[in-house]
Order: C-alpha cells, then sequence, then structure tokens
C-alpha cells in the first residue's frame, strides 16, 4: 500500500513538475508510450527432462515433457535420440506406445506419433493420459527403428477436467481432450481440442468428421459469453477455434458433438481454471 | 478521527474568537448572499445563504428549477438539467474535471462537496460561454469558497451543530478565516452523521444510513495588486454509505482534489482578467455488500474504482471598445478510470474481472464567446468549442477484456464543436424576450464506450460499451419572455433539444447477462434521433414588504426517434415558498408538488409509472448579533403531513423521507 502511495505521491510530483516547466500541456496529442505486450510462448529449451534409456544398439534416448509432472488429459512427449559417440539422430524412425496396466486389464490411450522438429531438436508426439496413475502403472514405449525402450510414467489427476470420455448415440465411447499446455487470458483465447475414439482397447483413432460446438459457462454464475467460434476439424484430430473468457475463474467448456448432422453427444465438458 | 479533526476546528474557531476584538461588522462567513440570479440565456447562479451550510448539496440542487435527482439512496444523489444526464451534462467543481469512479453511479461527484466548500452553484442548460467543457445539456459548476483578502477581521469563523430527527442525524461544521493584507486562508470542514431514514407511516428504509467527513482549503497569496496566487484543497471521505435501491452499498468513497491557480486582474484594459489553474483530483472507492443479510446476497463481490485527472484551464476576458466583452478559454485534461470486479462463490474459485477496462481520455478545447451590448434594447452573447479528444485502454489487461466483444483498434480520437447565439431583446422597462439556437455536441463516456457488463438496476441489465459509438449532438433552441417590476418578476421559458445519434442502451439477443438475476444484455448504440421538450416557469411576487412569493415550476417531455419515452424525464414539478420576515424571525413554507409521470418506456429503457404527490415543509430562524458574534438558529419541519412519496428519477421507486424536523444551530464571529 505504502509503496502505491509513494508512487502516486511521486507521479503527482511528477505532474506538476512537467507542468510548471511547461511541458507536458498537450497530453492529448503524445501518443502514449505502449509497454510490449508479454506474449508467453512455450520456450523451446524450457522442456523438462522425464528419464533417459538406452537400446541395445547403445542409441540414448531422452524423453521430455512440458512439465515435471504428466497430467491426465493431453500431454506433448518428446524425445532425444542419440548414437554411441552421442550425436543426435534427426531421421529416425520412432513411435510412441504408452500402456496402462492395471490388475485385471491393460490399455493403451490416444496417441500422436513423434515427427522431428529441427527448432526443437527433439522428435514430438503427444499421448492424452485417460486416467491417473492411481489407477494402474503407465508406461511409454518408445520404439526407435525397431529397437525399444520403455518409461516408467507417473500420471497426476490434472486439476480439472482435461479429457473426458463420452459414450455417443452409436454406442462408440469419444475421448475429447485439451491441447496443452495453455495460457490463458481475459478476452479471446485460441482453442485447441482433440477428438479421439475407442476402437478396441489398443486402438484409440482420431476423429475428423465431427461438428462441434462449444458453449462456455461460467458454472459458479450460470452465465456464459458471447462471439466464441466453435473448434472446426484442421487435421488428425485437432479441432481449432477461439473462445472467450469475460472473467477469471472456473469455466466449464460445454462440447455439442455431431456427425453427419446426428448429434452424437449433447453435453461433453471440459474444466477450465484460470 | 474525523469528529476530532472537526472538533479541532470547532475548537480553533472558539479559541480565536476569545482573542479578537468585538466590534459590530458582518461576519465573512456568514455573508448572506440570498440572491439567484438569472440571466437571459439561463446561466443561473444559485447562491447559498446563511443557514445552508447544513443542508445537504443534493438540497441545493434540488431547489434549483431546472434540476432534478436521480435517488439511489438518502445521500449522493445524481443530478440531472431537464432529465439531461450524465455525459449529456459537464459537471465541474471551480472549473476542475471530475469523474465519479463508481460504475454504479454512486458517486456523482456533486457528492464530493458540500454547501460549507461552495461559494455558489452556476448552471447552465446549454453551451454558453460560462462553463468548462462539453455537454449537450450545459452543465453544473459548483464554485468553491475563497479566502477574502484584507478583511476587517484577521480572524474569523463559524461554527456549526445540526439535528434532523428522521434519520438520526447529525452534522458538525466549522470554519475559519485568516485574513491579511496579502495573504488569506480560510479553512472549513462538515461531520455528517446519519441513520436509516423513515418514509411515511414510519416505514423503515433499510440500508440508508451514510457517515461523511470533508475538509477544504483555500489560500491566496496577492504578489501585486494585479496577480495572486490561490491553493485549493479538497478532501471528503464516505464512509458506509447505504444504497436502498441497489444491490450493494459503499464502504468508502474518497476523494481529494487539488488546484494551484494564478489570478490577474487588471482594471480598465482590453485584456482585463485571466485566470490559469492547473488541479489533480483522485477518487477512489468500493462497493460493499457484507452489510446485507446473506439471504439477500447470492455471491459476495468486491468491486472497487478509481478515478484520477489532472487537467488545466486558462480563461481571459477582454472588453473591445464599450460593447464587448469576449472571453477565450483553453482547457485540458486527462482522466484515467479503472474498476473492477471479484466476485467470491461459495464453491469453486474466486472470479475477477475488470468493468471498465483501464480507460484513459485525454482533452483539449479552446472556447471563444462574446457578449455584444448592440444598442439599449439588444443584446447578443455568441461563441463556440472546439475540443479534440482521444480515449484509449491503458493496459494490456483492458485490452484484452475488450477482445471479447471489439476487434477493432481501441484507440478513437474524436473531434467535436458546439456553437450558440444567444438574444436578448428589451421590449421595454418591464418586458423582455429572449430567444436563443445552439449547436451542442459531446462524446460518449468511457463507460458508454468501454463498459464491460455494467449492471443497470433501473433496466435490470448489463450494459457492454461500444468504442465506434458517434458523437451524440443537438440542436437547441429555447424561447422565454420575462417581465419584471418593483414587485413582480416573472419568467418564462420554451426549450427543446433536438438529437441526433441519441446514446442508449439497445438489447442484445444472444448474450447472456453476467450479474445474477440480470434480464440479459444491451450494449450503447446511437438512436438515429429524439426529443427533449418542456417549459420552465418561475417568479416572485413582494406580497408585502416583508412577505415574499417565490415559485418555479418545470416540465419536460421527452422521446426518442420510435416514439418511445426517453427515460429519466421530470413530469411538471412545482416548488412554492412564502418567505415572512418578522423581528428578525425568518419564517418559510413550502409547497412541492409533482404530478404523475406516466410517459415512460418500461420495455426499452426500464422506466416505470410514478404517482403525483404534495408535500409541505416550514420553518423558522432567528439570528441575532451581540457585538460581532452572530448567531443562528434555525427550526423546520419537512414533509409536515407524513406522506408516502418518491420522486420520478428515484430508482426502485423507494420512498422518499417522512416527518422530520431539523434543528440547526450557526455560531459566527
Amino acid at each position: 500500500m505504502i509503496g502505491i502511495k509513494q508512487f502516486r505521491i511521486n507521479k503527482m510530483k511528477k505532474i506538476i513538475l512537467s507542468l510548471l516547466l511547461g511541458g507536458v500541456v498537450l497530453t492529448s496529442c503524445k501518443k502514449e508510450e505502449v509497454t510490449p505486450e508479454e506474449i508467453v510462448t512455450p520456450t523451446t529449451e524450457s522442456k523438462v527432462q522425464i528419464d533417459s534409456k538406452t537400446t541395445i544398439s547403445n542409441k540414448t534416448v531422452t524423453l521430455f515433457a512440458d512439465n515435471t509432472n504428466l497430467y491426465t488429459g493431453a500431454n506433448n512427449l518428446y524425445v532425444k535420440v542419440t548414437d554411441a559417440s552421442g550425436a543426435a539422430i534427426t531421421n529416425a524412425m520412432v513411435m510412441y506406445m504408452p500402456m496402462m496396466q492395471m490388475t485385471s486389464m491393460s490399455h493403451t490411450c490416444p496417441v500422436e506419433n513423434p515427427m522431428y522438429s529441427s527448432t526443437l531438436g527433439m522428435y514430438k508426439g503427444l499421448a492424452v493420459f485417460i486416467m491417473s496413475s492411481d489407477s494402474g502403472t503407465w508406461t511409454l514405449e518408445v520404439g526407435v527403428d525397431g529397437e525399444s525402450v520403455i518409461f516408467d510414467l507417473n500420471v497426476i489427476e490434472s486439476d480439472t477436467k482435461m479429457v473426458g470420455a463420452y459414450t455417443g448415440t452409436d454406442g462408440i465411447t469419444y475421448f475429447i481432450s485439451l491441447l496443452r499446455p495453455v495460457n490463458w487470458t481475459v478476452g479471446m483465447n485460441d482453442i485447441e481440442i482433440l477428438i479421439h475414439k475407442r476402437e478396441s482397447m489398443m486402438s484409440f483413432p482420431s476423429v475428423n468428421d465431427f461438428d462441434v460446438v462449444m458453449t462456455p459457462e461460467m458454472i459458479s454464475m450460470g452465465h456464459g459469453s458471447p462471439n466464441n467460434v466453435s473448434p472446426v476439424f484442421v487435421s488428425n484430430g485437432h479441432y481449432q477455434g477461439t473462445v472467450n473468457y469475460t472473467m477469471t475463474g472456473d469455466w466449464r467448456l460445454h462440447f455439442e458433438l455431431s456427425q453427419n448432422s446426428t448429434v452424437i453427444h449433447s453435453d461433453a465438458y471440459l474444466d477450465i481454471l484460470f | 478521527m474525523k469528529i476530532i479533526s472537526c472538533l479541532i476546528i470547532s475548537c480553533a474557531v472558539f479559541y480565536s474568537l476569545a482573542q479578537s476584538d468585538t466590534s459590530v461588522v458582518k461576519n465573512m462567513l456568514l455573508e448572506e448572499v440570498v440572491i439567484r440570479e438569472v440571466s437571459f440565456d439561463g446561466i443561473k447562479d444559485q447562491f447559498k445563504n446563511n443557514t445552508q451550510e447544513h443542508l445537504l448539496t443534493d438540497k441545493m440542487l434540488e431547489n434549483m428549477s431546472s434540476v432534478t435527482l436521480i435517488k439511489r439512496g438518502n445521500y449522493a444523489q445524481e443530478p440531472t438539467i431537464r432529465g439531461l444526464n450524465a455525459g449529456q451534462i459537464n459537471t465541474t467543481i471551480d472549473g476542475m474535471q471530475m469523474f465519479g469512479a463508481c460504475t454504479d453511479r454512486m458517486d456523482p461527484i456533486s457528492s464530493y462537496v458540500e454547501p460549507i466548500n461552495l461559494e455558489s452553484i452556476s448552471l447552465a442548460t446549454g453551451p454558453n460561454g460560462s462553463q468548462f467543457g462539453s455537454g449537450i445539456g450545459g452543465g453544473l459548476n459548483f464554485k468553491l469558497n475563497k479566502a477574502k483578502l484584507n478583511q476587517k477581521y484577521v480572524i474569523s469563523g463559524i461554527a456549526g451543530v445540526g439535528f434532523e430527527s428522521n434519520s438520526n442525524a447529525f452534522r458538525f461544521l466549522g470554519g475559519i478565516q485568516i485574513s491579511k493584507k496579502r495573504f488569506a486562508l480560510q479553512v472549513n470542514s462538515i461531520y455528517r452523521e446519519a441513520n436509516d431514514y423513515y418514509a411515511g407511516n414510519r416505514q423503515k428504509i433499510d440500508f440508508s444510513a451514510y457517515e461523511k467527513w470533508n475538509i477544504s482549503g483555500n489560500a491566496i497569496f496577492a504578489v501585486n495588486t494585479q496577480n495572486s496566487i490561490v491553493l485549493d484543497y479538497l478532501q471528503d471521505d464516505g464512509r458506509n454509505i447505504g444504497y436502498p435501491a441497489l444491490t450493494m452499498d459503499v464502504s468508502f468513497a474518497n476523494a481529494k482534489a487539488g488546484a494551484i491557480s494564478h489570478v490577474l486582474k487588471r482594471s480598465g484594459k482590453t485584456f482585463y482578467a485571466l485566470e490559469t489553474k492547473v488541479y489533480y483530483n483522485y477518487i477512489d472507492h468500493a462497493m460493499d455488500d457484507t452489510k446485507r443479510p446473506a439471504e439477500l446476497v447470492p455471491m459476495h463481490m468486491d468491486m472497487p474504482g478509481t478515478s484520477q485527472t489532472f487537467g488545466f484551464y486558462s480563461n481571459s476576458d477582454w472588453r473591445f471598445g464599450q460593447n464587448h466583452f469576449a472571453k477565450i478559454k483553453v482547457n485540458g485534461y486527462q482522466n484515467d478510470l479503472h474498476a473492477e470486479m471479484t466476485m467470491y462463490p461459495k464453491a469453486g474459485k474466486e472470479m475477477f474481472m475488470l468493468t471498465i477496462p483501464d480507460t484513459r481520455r485525454s482533452i483539449l478545447g479552446l472556447d471563444v464567446s462574446d457578449k455584444w451590448l448592440v444598442n439599449k434594447k439588444v443584446s447578443l452573447e455568441y461563441g463556440g468549442r472546439v475540443e479534440v479528444s482521444r480515449s484509449e485502454i491503458t493496459t494490456l489487461m483492458g485490452r484484452q477484456t475488450m477482445t471479447s466483444f471489439y476487434n477493432d483498434d481501441l484507440v478513437k480520437d474524436n473531434l467535436i464543436w458546439s456553437a450558440f447565439l444567444q438574444s436578448n431583446y428589451k421590449i421595454n422597462k418591464q418586458f423582455s424576450l429572449h430567444s436563443g439556437a445552439a449547436r451542442a455536441s459531446r462524446n460518449p463516456t468511457l463507460q458508454e464506450q468501454y463498459g464491460f457488463y455494467l449492471f443497470n438496476r433501473m433496466d435490470n441489465y448489463d450494459y457492454l460499451g461500444n468504442p465506434d459509438l458517434k458523437t451524440e449532438t443537438s440542436w437547441n433552441f429555447n424561447l422565454g419572455a420575462s417581465y419584471s417590476s418593483k414587485r413582480v418578476y416573472v419568467e418564462a421559458k420554451l426549450f427543446a433539444y433536438f438529437f441526433s445519434n441519441y446514446i442508449a442502451g439497445l438489447k442484445l439477443d444472444d448474450y447472456s447477462a453476467m450479474t445474477i438475476g440480470a434480464s440479459g444484455v444491451k450494449q450503447y448504440s446511437n438512436l438515429n434521433s429524439a426529443v427533449l421538450t418542456g417549459f420552465e416557469v418561475t417568479g416572485n411576487y413582494q406580497l408585502l414588504k416583508s412577505l415574499q412569493f417565490n415559485t418555479s415550476n418545470s416540465f419536460s417531455y421527452g422521446e426518442d426517434g420510435s416514439h418511445a419515452a426517453l427515460p429519466f424525464i421530470p413530469p411538471f414539478r412545482s416548488v412554492n415558498q412564502l418567505i415572512y420576515n418578522l423581528k428578525g424571525f425568518k419564517f418559510n413554507v413550502e409547497y412541492i408538488a409533482a404530478a404523475r409521470q406516466g410517459h415512460v418506456d418500461f420495455e426499452r429503457y426500464g422506466d416505470s409509472k410514478s404517482r403525483e404527490f404534495h408535500i409541505m415543509n416550514a420553518g423558522v430562524s432567528k439570528s441575532f448579533k451581540v457585538n460581532r458574534f452572530s448567531y443562528i438558529i434555525r427550526f423546520s419541519a419537512n414533509n409536515i403531513f407524513d406522506r408516502v412519496y418518491f420522486e420520478h428519477l428515484d430508482l426502485m421507486r423507494i420512498s422518499r423521507q417522512g416527518r422530520s424536523f431539523e434543528l440547526n444551530f450557526t455560531f459566527g464571529f
């Protein structure tokens, strides 16, 4: 408080001083100095190393993520592959195979196999963890040119519902998840969601032909927000749109999913908190 | 704390009283100026008289014929001029631009001045040469008291105490002046406290209490015979102010204003006066719902807001020959508004939003006007103003907030102008005719331009600003006649305002309301046209040497281009007063009445009908002098018949005060 008051007094002193000097009479004509907008882009260097393994042929496979922890929902997963001499291998054929080992059964989850990114110097892919490690043991098998290593993963439950499983009117279970990372601000935000379906316990392909209607709701007040752009299909199960948060707080994004004008699910939702 | 300060001032008054000598002279701070100056173009100065220090500023405004108040509580009522309000009128304190910080219009700047601070209130009903900015319907300027140089007594002062029975209200006031040849200082202060009031039939109006403390100071240094330097400071701290018509109260409303001016006076010269002032003011305001019963508060909220303005003006007065009196004025200011809201749900995380997203307006204006005494019968006053302005948002979060509904450039530059011509024709000694035309314009307010879900209790809608609003303009016409003789003065006036781009809220159908319980969302938009018309008749009649009758009557009628009745339009209203003087006693009886207002449009503006009312007030005051001391005691009874009534502009139709008795004592030396 004192700091603010002091600031104000200083500011007032400055104002009076400059007015006395005849400096700032025509402020209305002076363009205000605009502070550079703090656009938060995910920094490519700031990936967090999860673990490192060595293949039979002495290749080192290092797994990275955006955060120290992996959470339920969509997570970017990065691997760096080096040969025995430590030189980076940039043209390997890399595959992800996440697996949840439960007491009675095991299953995988939606996954996007990695592609090499020269800006990152790593292979970037993605997995949508549909449950946390509380239910069993998550592992990620990374295949590199026919060899493979297995990482143990610890997936923590997200603070809010970042992935939802919904059974459609066609009897199929669909998974809707929010692409991370997210840097929400009040106002308009780009949003990208992923839609997958469960074909079998070992196959969760992307769904590319849905029409999505998105309706945000401030759940503790019951109101929505105007001017949202519902996500539309881009590629490979990804749908992009624009969401409007008129305030901070607990937001719920409702999605009506339909296929060829048939409603598959009328109220799939994800929860946002910022 | 505040009481103590007031007491200290009062003590100082008494102390200095004991020190000073005791010959008979008029007390400086009690100068009785009960004059209503009516000039031909509708500028009025309502001077305070010696019992008005005890009144609320609201009460003084209420007695002005073109002014009606929007009432949200027993305190801080918002003045309208012929029904024109908010951005349509230009309200200033001693020429200083100041803007309320509350998003619910709880703090019109008239609430930050007290009659004890004031020398006069001047009212204009359209553009003219005496204002400090742009407005459609003129404006109000609250002229602050100035310390006076070279008085007979170096030290003089007043002290007073008052009590009002209905709301158990107390006030303590004090003022002191030090007057030397080249230096003068005046400080005055008032403390008020009121509990919940009772409407007619002893119906208690909950959440209508208030408490406030105000201090103002003025110092003058005469550098030489022509030049002087003037310092002004005003501070007003409101606490726990109840607003029964709204869903929240106010925990504090604090204003601080300071100014330094240079005054040049050169009698007999062409360029005969110049006043230049630099000022700064800051308002800090916070709404409060913690005093309301929990079942009435669906969700606790904090809603603070701030407003700060710094600016200057320079007014010069010129005389060309015998017949031309010209004024040239330059003024500029920058106003920053910030309002935010944090909501605390019973479960879940708190929510935060900006409701006025850090907006700024900078203005520079030039006014030129001339009063031309054409001949003995005809005089003309004409002039104009141009104003450039820039409106913008100063923070990243503010700009991001606006992306919710607006994608274009948020910086808006505007140029507006106004012009007026007013003529006065003296037919003979008794009769004169006045007529005038003006073209007026105003910028949208920052709330109208950038407001973000501002809840309007009147129509129960959330309002969104509109950065693309066009300048609201109007053509104003007036026609009047007056008769004046030794005993009678009567003036009748017709007026009309023809608006273009009238700013009003229009429904946005696909938007959902943010406020819990609100009916929907409206956005400020320009309506093609609107008309406001009406008349005013004022008069006074000296029935006997010691008996005077005053009357003031007004009527307004407004509709927009689609014939929907405009909101906040007062119906026919009449204030009549008999004043009788007898041996130092002054009796007054007042009759106030208003007709019903049935010309409303609930659908579009949320305005509802109101009933007629008649109330009677009466008072007696006695003033006497012993040596250089003067004493004034005033007793009055308001709403004698304990009528249950409200005025048309009262929000939520909450009844006004029932019968109340008031006792004031003022001591001066």
